[in-house]
């Protein structure tokens, strides 16, 4: 039996001694040699492999910031109040901010443009209003001067008319006068009308 | 050379709409349908320019320090920000005129040199013309003079 195991284990030997024999380390004795070879290249083989393991993780590793969002950290809230005063906005364009676009200058164009249309139109219907004030001002005047012209003419017409009545009443006076069969009177205005007569010689 | 900012526009356009009418929008846009005759404002300086498109975007070559002028020289603006017309807008001004003014051919002369212009001397003018307004002085014949 030991004999059969020896030969068989010889033969195993064999075997296992055929394949290193191809890569050409040797045929040798026993089945010592086989042992170290085997475990000596798992070994190295090992380390890198857990190097590059440990390597990777760090790599695949996320910062912080990014592992943890700023909710589950727990923080108390900043205070979020922006002052009245403070107005600029974040990454706010810098310097000069120009009209490029036609759009844009056409719409400051109208804007400017329904600024002076008002004003324009403002100065036309103060312009009118004058007018109409100026006119309504020459009318009243031209309306008093009439009125005033008038009064004159009627005073005028009503002296003449006095006149004519006085002269009318003093020629019918003298009529009645004349027909009166008293002519004591008349006698007397005869008497008066008498002119005087200077005679010489 | 760059573009003119919203206020500066704004004052540039006040300045041109007190001797223009509604038609100055025409200065913008093109009067064909070519792209290439489409004008521009353009600041060169504290010089207003009016260029044509094509020319204000060959006019980028050019360093700024370098570049005198180019195009129709509009005006200026002073360091107060006020916009002042040169006579050289007279030409983009007086086609796009609200209210004219025509001068006898006796009157010239006499408002070329700086004189007033007499009422002996007006040939005829625009009519519903408001007080202060400014108006664009042109001979018998068409051509405009200055503006007043």
């Amino acid at each position: 039996m030991p004999t059969k195991a020896k030969t068989g284990s010889t033969k195993g030997n064999k075997k296992r001694s055929s394949a290193p024999s191809k890569s050409g380390s040797g045929s040798g004795s026993g089945s010592k040699r086989p042992k170290p070879t085997s475990s000596k290249p798992t070994a190295t083989q090992h380390k890198p492999k857990s190097t590059s393991a440990s390597t990777s993780i760090k790599k695949t590793r996320k910062p912080p910031h990014l592992r943890y969002s700023e909710k589950e950290l727990k923080i108390p809230s900043l205070n979020g109040i922006k002052p009245t005063g403070v107005q600029k906005v974040p990454n706010k364009k810098k310097g000069k901010i120009f009209v490029e676009d036609g759009e844009g200058m056409r719409a400051i164009m109208a804007i400017v443009m329904a600024e002076k249309e008002g004003d324009v139109e403002s100065k036309m219907m103060r312009a009118r209003r004058m007018e109409e004030v100026r006119e309504a001002k020459k009318a009243e005047a031209e309306k008093r001067e009439a009125g005033r012209r008038e009064g004159l003419e009627g005073r005028k017409e009503e002296i003449r008319m006095k006149g004519k009545e006085k002269r009318k009443r003093r020629g019918v006076e003298e009529i009645q006068r004349l027909v009166e069969p008293d002519g004591g009177k008349v006698k007397e205005r005869t008497s008066k009308k008498v002119k005087k007569r200077v005679s010489f010689g | 050379m760059r573009p003119l900012t919203d206020t500066e526009t704004k004052t540039l356009f006040t300045k041109l709409a007190h001797y223009t009418g509604s038609s100055l929008s025409s200065l913008l846009t093109p009067s064909t349908a070519d792209s290439s005759d489409h004008h521009v404002f353009r600041i060169q300086n504290s010089r207003v320019y009016y260029v044509r498109s094509t020319l204000a975007n060959l006019a980028t070559s050019i360093a700024r320090p370098n570049l005198l002028s180019l195009g129709t020289c509009v005006g200026k603006f002073t360091k107060t920000g006020k916009f002042r017309l040169h006579i050289t807008a007279l030409d983009v001004i007086a086609p796009h005129a609200r209210y004219k003014v025509w001068v006898k051919a006796n009157g010239e002369m006499p408002f070329l040199y700086g004189g007033h212009v007499v009422k002996a001397h007006v040939g005829r003018w625009s009519e519903d013309v408001p007080e202060h307004q400014g108006v664009v002085v042109l001979s018998m014949g068409d051509v405009p003079l200055d503006r007043g």
